[in-house]
């Protein structure tokens, strides 16, 4: 990742044409070979970019360093015109472990799992992710009575979660040794489509709050 | 089946029934409303149902049937088309797999629904008292402006009806704030008491759509019987709905019963400056309140962003008290009393507040608190 601000005005041409006039801005070249120019607002949006596979060709034109990076396919070009450099710096970042959006999902099920007459008194936990032939159960718990419940656990409840939840239930039910199986359908948010989609399937839905399973105090004071 | 009945009974009748829709059937029947045209203990009747398997909602009117008989059509179409046709008698025809709607000049076809695959719907419980519509409606709409809306805790969303001989109390809390209502009624036994948890948003739209009749009638079935159910009949008509499980919180130890300081303030006036000086709380800052001698001042916003401030008169007995509150929440309490001056009592200022009306005499005790949980006075 080499990061360079530098005062420069850039051109693009290609299937359109489009100017930056001079102002200083900061320029990324990654380990891809893409180019982006950004300024200092937009997160994460650039003002002008080259997708990779492209390539960079460096120049001297009346004083001024010119880079022309031209798209490997398209042929089209983004021109940066550099009149001088405030920094320039390269790091080796390696390959990146990549987002883990499903972070909270796991904690979730450990909470809940520590946590599990979240869903109704008397409730005890038989295991988490109790294995079947197409895949694990996020838990698989008894209620009062001692029924089997069967718990999916989404971030954000979807017809998807209750489709998943309705394959593990068709499974467990023919188990002998745990038939009749329940379902809950357990999520920070449960959509309304989820919802029916439950309600249709006698799959009970049941919302889930973060921070109280965390023990985390809520900002505003309540009442109890 | 054929009837006739007038443009406006009809629109009414439908219209109300609508309400009962389900948004998302998930069965195409139950996004239908039910036509039954018959003759009932004497009387010709038109009998218009929905259901949705949570709430049902059935309404009866007196027409003139030609041919008696039953039909199933959409009922948001049916809705829609009885609310824009003509001030003139409207005739329903209902022809196997068509329903044709004629008023005036206008004609409309529709295509019936299978009325064999309808569900039953529940069976209205035992009557277990009435009470004035307009009393039911204004006490239930002061309560359920306090439910929680959000299904983390599904028992907050509802209203706790507390039944005790003549006294019916109503509660509700989203853990910001509590409101209870308490009103007398006609139990049909006078030594009952029962208790039950009724949706918040149902109860509040059936107290308003009844007030059409005088009286309303509350029947609740025994805890006994299975499934939970109340049941409301007013003005003919009558809707159930399914109650909500799980254990209310035991609010009345939340309510305290001795006060620091008592301030009260002329309820308008204090509702204006409260919606003015918030003006610039953003969301979830609050609004500052300074109660002294003869005086109140409102304040809002820190000094990195717009402020606000006005003075106001207002009487206080007992110790000068800063609290800060969320100005949505107060407005909701202050709203909801029905005096035209507001009564707030105080212990400390991390404390939860009363709010009440300020009773007509000073012997007799408000019947409506609405518990307000203070912020964090922000410095």
């Amino acid at each position: 990742m080499r990061l360079v601000i530098a005062r420069c005005s850039v051109d693009y041409v290609g299937r359109l044409t489009a100017h930056l006039p001079l102002a200083p801005r900061l320029i990324l070249m990654k380990a891809d070979g893409s180019v982006s120019v950004h300024a200092d607002d937009r997160a994460f949006k650039p003002l002008n970019w080259m997708n990779p596979p492209c390539t960079v060709r460096e120049s001297e034109e009346d004083g001024t360093h010119l880079w022309t990076v031209t798209h490997g396919k398209s042929g089209e070009k983004l021109i940066l015109r550099i009149e001088e450099f405030l920094h320039d710096s390269s790091h080796e970042l390696g390959a990146d472990p990549g987002l883990q959006k499903d972070g909270v999902e796991a904690h979730l099920q450990e909470l809940l799992a520590d946590h599990i007459t979240t869903l109704g008194e008397g409730y005890t936990l038989i295991r988490r992710e109790y294995p079947t032939a197409i895949g694990p159960v996020d838990i698989l718990c008894r209620d009062a009575e001692g029924g089997t419940v069967a718990v999916e656990l989404k971030r954000r409840g979807d017809i998807d979660g209750v489709e998943q939840l309705t394959r593990y239930l068709e499974l467990l039910n023919r188990d002998p040794a745990l038939k009749p199986v329940r379902g809950v359908f357990a999520a920070q948010e449960i959509k309304p489509q989820a919802r029916v989609l439950a309600g249709d399937r006698d799959i009970d839905c049941v919302t889930l709050d973060y921070d109280e399973l965390r023990g985390i105090e809520p900002d505003v004071p309540r009442l109890f | 089946m054929k009837f006739r009945v007038e443009r406006d009974v009809l629109a009414d009748a439908v219209a109300w029934t609508a309400r009962a829709l389900p948004v998302r059937p998930s069965v195409p029947v139950l996004a239908g409303i039910l036509l039954d045209a018959n003759e009932d203990e004497g009387t010709q009747k038109l009998k218009l149902s929905s259901f949705d398997y949570e709430v049902s909602a059935q309404v009866s009117v007196d027409i003139d049937v030609e041919e008696p008989g039953t039909t199933l059509v959409s009922g948001r179409l049916l809705a829609e088309i009885t609310r824009n046709l003509p001030p003139q008698t409207v005739e329903i025809d209902a022809d196997g797999a068509k329903v044709v709607v004629s008023c005036g000049s206008a004609k409309f076809t529709l295509l019936t629904l299978p009325v064999e695959d309808y569900p039953t719907l529940p069976k209205m419980p035992q009557v277990t008292g009435s009470v004035g519509s307009d009393v039911f409606h204004a006490a239930v709409s002061q309560v359920a402006v306090a439910a929680g809306r959000d299904d983390t805790l599904p028992m907050l969303t509802g209203v706790r009806v507390e039944i005790e001989g003549d006294t019916l109390t109503l509660a509700s809390t989203d853990r910001y704030r509590l409101a209870v209502r308490e009103l007398t009624w006609t139990p049909e036994n006078p030594g009952m008491s029962a208790v039950a948890l009724v949706p918040a948003k149902t109860l509040a739209d059936t107290a308003k759509s009844l007030t059409s009749g005088a009286e309303v009638s509350i029947a609740l079935s025994d805890a006994e019987s299975g499934e939970g159910m109340i049941g409301f009949e007013g003005g003919g008509r009558r809707t159930t709905t399914r109650l909500l499980d799980g254990e209310f919180p035991k609010y009345r130890t939340l309510l305290p019963d001795s006060f620091g300081s008592v301030a009260e303030v002329q309820k308008a006036e204090f509702m204006e400056a409260v919606k003015r000086v918030s003006l610039v709380a953003e969301r979830n800052t609050p609004l500052r309140l300074s109660f002294s001698q003869g005086r109140l001042v409102l304040e809002a916003g820190t000094g990195d962003e717009a402020q606000a401030v006005e003075a106001l008169d207002s009487e206080l007995e007992g110790e000068d008290i800063q609290i800060a509150f969320n100005s949505a929440f107060l407005l909701d309490g202050l709203n909801a009393i029905d005096s035209d001056i507001a009564r707030l009592q105080f212990t400390t200022s991390t404390k939860p507040a009363i709010i009440t009306g300020k009773p007509a005499d000073e012997e007799s005790s408000s019947d409506y608190r609405y518990l307000i949980m203070p912020v964090r006075l922000s410095s």
